[in-house]
């Protein structure tokens, strides 16, 4: 600052000062970034996962690379342009981004999804979700809108204009699982679904392409709040702590972000299975996504507090204190090593540090540092990548399996569906036109068949049911081409 | 003193020089150089004012208004000014530096080189707020150069926070500033000004897929790769990488050591990967003409199975105007030909009885492929030309005669059957 007291007196510097910190005073904080770290775990969990095969058997026979365009002036002006500006947004380095035609290969549009999640960001206030009781992100009692956006202020998370003009970000959002579920998220699971059938019911071509590609945006768009559920602050309600308490954000995201990039994120671990869509974050069997990073991992701000300590404090009587500060149960501290003194010490559970302390002299220090952030990423990165390709599985669970015989087709509910549904079946003509068979709408059970004649002149055939088990609504589709 | 609102906001986001080597690479104490120089832009009138309160008050709601006019906060760079040096480099640009081979040290023209910046914003959380994008294409020499691109992204908090280079010439393993294929680990080795990119070759145990999820890119870079389309589909349909890339060599039938040889266009396991078919091929030539050093073919005779399972390949490099012509014998003999515009300058398909036919003209390069098809083998139409494709993506492998040794009338006896009978 030596050249502004230069350039000013102080009574001029002092306000000044209040005025541009008040402008600048954002923290660059940083959830898993969108553009590399969701959309690198994106891509694992895609690679992981059988959508390849699913697009293979929807007749778009390059899978994941099947290039698809987005057309999009089928939607209305509204969202055309909002669309579009978010698009427009994407680093095309990422690869995700589509060309200025439109067209990205299915895959891209998933990671697209992903990274739109977070566009713009203050989308990810809606990605919090505690297991414990199923809260999203809250600021604690007593607080609530302005309140909140000014007592934002002076933390740094937010601006005077965004004060004002009623956009700044309240510390306030919708719990994960009620966010993708919610009407007004436009990558959520309903938005999935209903593509995922336009997909295949819409007429025209580039309509049933354009209502895939919303399919797959909304399926990264879902999978990215998934993902959340893999990070520390996210499960843990903290946003003040992990983003705001130091200028440059989070730490750990910017770690996870400066090391592994995009294309070095580990492969998915194991693909994970769970009952339903809600149980892959949270359930009462501890097996969610977000119950087992919220009792492994420390955030920033759910750290034990520092204690003070003298020449004659036990041990048990730092743990004690520690462990009273905790505002969550688990992880806890059972024992510290506080000898020598000024030396670093790491609480290791499960075999991953997680937790740095030392002993200053007058207090225990506990802190998260780079070999801490190290062991969850190396732990929780593979494991996010296992249950967001698990979800996307589950999701697309069940499938049509269509066979031809003679003037005859057979459609089969396959895949893992428990309970079966309406199946409406199309014919496909040579121009690509789709119109519905008069007549369809047999409930379809597991396992079992529907018959249909083949129609004179028909190109292909094509079949839809949603239909909802114990894991959820899903939707089933298929199609065959007539010799 | 800046007047215009383009001098206001240079003044903004461009760092100061000397200042910039002592901020820390995280790129989050950029606010005061960045206070400074909005301090340089108060208008004298303004700074001048001994009102007390209301003038301060002016100056504070002067540096509020400004701010959302002015462009974007520059982060600072994780890599350095030059190769050489330790002063860090910035993500504005302007780039340059120079592609070579990493086996020869020879400069490499033609590679695709695409530079992208990403400006970030948020108020707590963090999102994509802009991006753009710059490509060209290397010299004779191999080099490049990238402005600092115009038209900067405005807004409150909008940040730069990213530039990446990606380099991408065919038959080398594509070069990305932010990491190495193909453990994408980080590359340290980038710098902004006489960066030199070391193109390394393709090795054919490699994954395509793998790499195009590497690449990344915008459409440029992706139009270049987009023949690593094929061989990355049949990839994620199973075939290994070797079967995508590499074939055993097949002795030519013609002992002439100039023979053409298409062995390396096409493989049992990438007409697996297209049709599914889980049968096994008795791999040999078509037996109505004989491989010459400007014809070959394949014929992959499905084992225990009729004919309609069979897929044949033929090829003709016979110079530009001999595959013009044998183009348009094709579409005259071959039955039910129809002219189509789906590969190369261009082709046909044709349909007799259970077999379909695909034919398509590479004019510059002299060269006509065929392929046929059984419709057991090939149910959908999209099949052969996915074949197609696979085999157009080999042909650099294949050693194709010299323009002086073509120039032959076009072939007789065309015929759609994959086992070569007319």
């Amino acid at each position: 600052m030596r050249r502004l007291g230069l350039l000013v007196r102080p009574r001029f510097s002092l306000v000044a000062l209040v005025g541009t910190w008040a402008v600048f005073s954002h923290s660059a904080a940083r959830a898993y970034e969108p553009a590399t770290t969701h959309a690198g775990l994106t891509e694992r969990a895609v690679e992981a996962s059988r959508l390849h095969q699913v697009l293979s058997h929807l007749g778009r026979p390059l899978g994941l690379l099947e290039p698809l365009h987005i057309s999009l002036d089928l939607l209305d002006q509204d969202e055309r342009r909002a669309l579009q500006a978010r698009l427009d947004a994407l680093d095309p380095a990422g690869g995700y981004r589509p060309g200025t035609d439109g067209v990205a290969g299915a895959g891209q549009w998933v990671v697209a999804g992903a990274v739109l999640a977070k566009t713009p960001p203050e989308r990810g206030a809606n990605h919090f979700l505690d297991p414990a009781n199923g809260k999203g992100l809250h600021d604690g009692p007593g607080l609530s809108g302005f309140a909140h956006s000014l007592r934002l202020l002076f933390d740094g998370g937010t601006s005077v204009r965004g004060l004002v003009a009623g956009t700044a970000f309240t510390l306030e959002g919708k719990s994960a699982l009620n966010w993708i579920w919610s009407p007004g998220n436009d990558l959520g699971i309903p938005v999935l679904l209903d593509n995922w059938e336009r997909a295949v019911s819409l007429a025209g071509p580039r309509a049933r392409e354009a209502a895939l590609v919303r399919a797959l945006l909304a399926l990264g768009g879902v999978m990215a709040v998934l993902e959340d559920a893999g990070q520390p602050a996210f499960v843990r309600n903290d946003f003040r702590g992990a983003f705001l308490q130091r200028d440059g954000g989070s730490a750990y995201e910017q770690f996870v972000a400066a090391h592994y990039g995009r294309s070095a994120l580990p492969a998915a671990a194991t693909l994970v299975s769970r009952p339903d869509i809600a149980s892959f974050f949270a359930s009462v069997d501890g097996k969610g996504l977000a119950n087992r990073t919220q009792r492994r991992f420390f955030s920033e701000g759910t750290i034990p507090a520092d204690v003070s300590i003298e020449r004659d404090t036990k041990v048990a009587d730092v743990v004690r204190r520690a462990r009273e500060s905790l505002e969550y149960s688990s992880p806890t501290l059972s024992s510290l090593v506080l000898r020598p003194a000024q030396s670093q010490h790491y609480l290791a559970l499960e075999g991953h540090r997680v937790l740095a302390y030392e002993n200053t002299g007058t207090q225990v220090r506990f802190f998260l540092d780079d070999a801490v952030f190290a062991d969850m990423a190396r732990t929780l990165l593979p494991e996010i990548a296992g249950y967001a390709a698990g979800l996307l599985n589950h999701l697309l669970r069940a499938r049509l399996e269509m066979a031809v015989a003679g003037t005859s087709v057979t459609i089969r509910l396959a895949g893992e569906a428990k309970e079966g549904g309406a199946v409406r079946v199309f014919v496909e003509d040579g121009s690509g036109q789709r119109r519905e068979l008069p007549g369809t709408g047999a409930i379809l059970s597991p396992g079992g068949e529907v018959v249909v004649s083949k129609p004179a002149g028909a190109r292909k055939l094509a079949a839809v049911l949603r239909g909802r088990d114990a894991g959820g609504p899903f939707v089933a589709a298929g199609e065959v081409t007539l010799p | 003193m800046l007047e215009s609102a383009g001098d206001r906001c240079k003044a903004a986001y461009y760092p100061i020089e000397g200042e910039r080597d002592v901020h820390s690479r995280d790129g989050h104490d950029t606010h005061p150089f960045i206070v400074q120089q909005l301090i340089s832009t108060i208008p004298k009138s303004v700074k001048s004012a001994h009102g007390g309160f209301l003038s301060n008050l002016a100056v504070a709601v002067w540096l509020t208004a400004l701010v959302p006019s002015c462009g974007p906060v520059v982060e600072n760079a994780p890599f350095s000014a030059r190769p050489d040096s330790l002063r860090s480099g910035d993500l504005l640009g302007p780039f340059d530096g120079m592609v070579v081979d990493d086996e020869t040290d020879r400069p490499l023209a033609g590679a695709v080189v695409a530079g992208s910046w990403a400006f970030v914003r948020g108020i707590g959380l963090e999102g994509p707020a802009a991006a753009l994008e710059a490509v060209t294409e290397t010299g004779a020499d191999g080099r490049y150069r990238l402005k600092i691109p115009a038209d900067l992204p405005r807004g409150e908090g909008v940040r730069l926070r990213r530039f990446t280079l990606m380099v991408y010439r065919r038959g080398y393993v594509a070069w990305r500033s932010d990491g190495i294929f193909p453990t994408g680990e980080p590359r340290g080795d980038f710098a902004q000004q006489g960066n030199r990119v070391r193109l390394e070759k393709w090795q054919a145990s490699m994954s395509h897929y793998r790499h195009l999820v590497f690449l990344g890119g915008g459409p440029a870079i992706r139009a270049a790769a987009a023949w690593e389309v094929q061989p990355a589909g049949l990839e994620l349909d199973g075939a290994s990488p070797t079967a995508t890339s590499e074939r055993p060599t097949e002795t030519a039938r013609v002992g002439s050591a100039s023979a053409l040889n298409i062995s390396s266009l096409l493989s049992e396991d990438e007409v697996r990967g297209v049709t599914g078919y889980a049968g096994k091929f008795e791999v040999g030539k078509l037996a109505d003409r004989a491989t010459s050093d400007v014809y070959d073919s394949r014929h992959f005779k499905a084992l225990d199975k009729p004919e309609t399972y069979d897929v044949g390949l033929r090829v003709w490099a016979i110079g530009t105007e001999a595959a013009e012509a044998q183009f348009r014998k094709l579409i005259g003999d071959l039955p039910s030909a129809v002219a189509t515009e789906e590969m190369g300058d261009a082709s046909l398909r044709a349909r007799g009885g259970d077999v379909t036919g695909f034919a398509f003209l590479l004019r510059e390069k002299g060269v006509v492929m065929q392929l046929s098809c059984g419709l057991a083998q090939c149910p959908e139409p999209s099949m052969i030309l996915r074949l197609a494709k696979l085999a157009e993506s080999h042909l650099p492998e294949v050693k194709l005669p010299s323009p002086e040794s073509t120039g032959l009338v076009p072939s007789s006896g065309s015929s759609l059957v994959p086992g070569g009978k007319p």
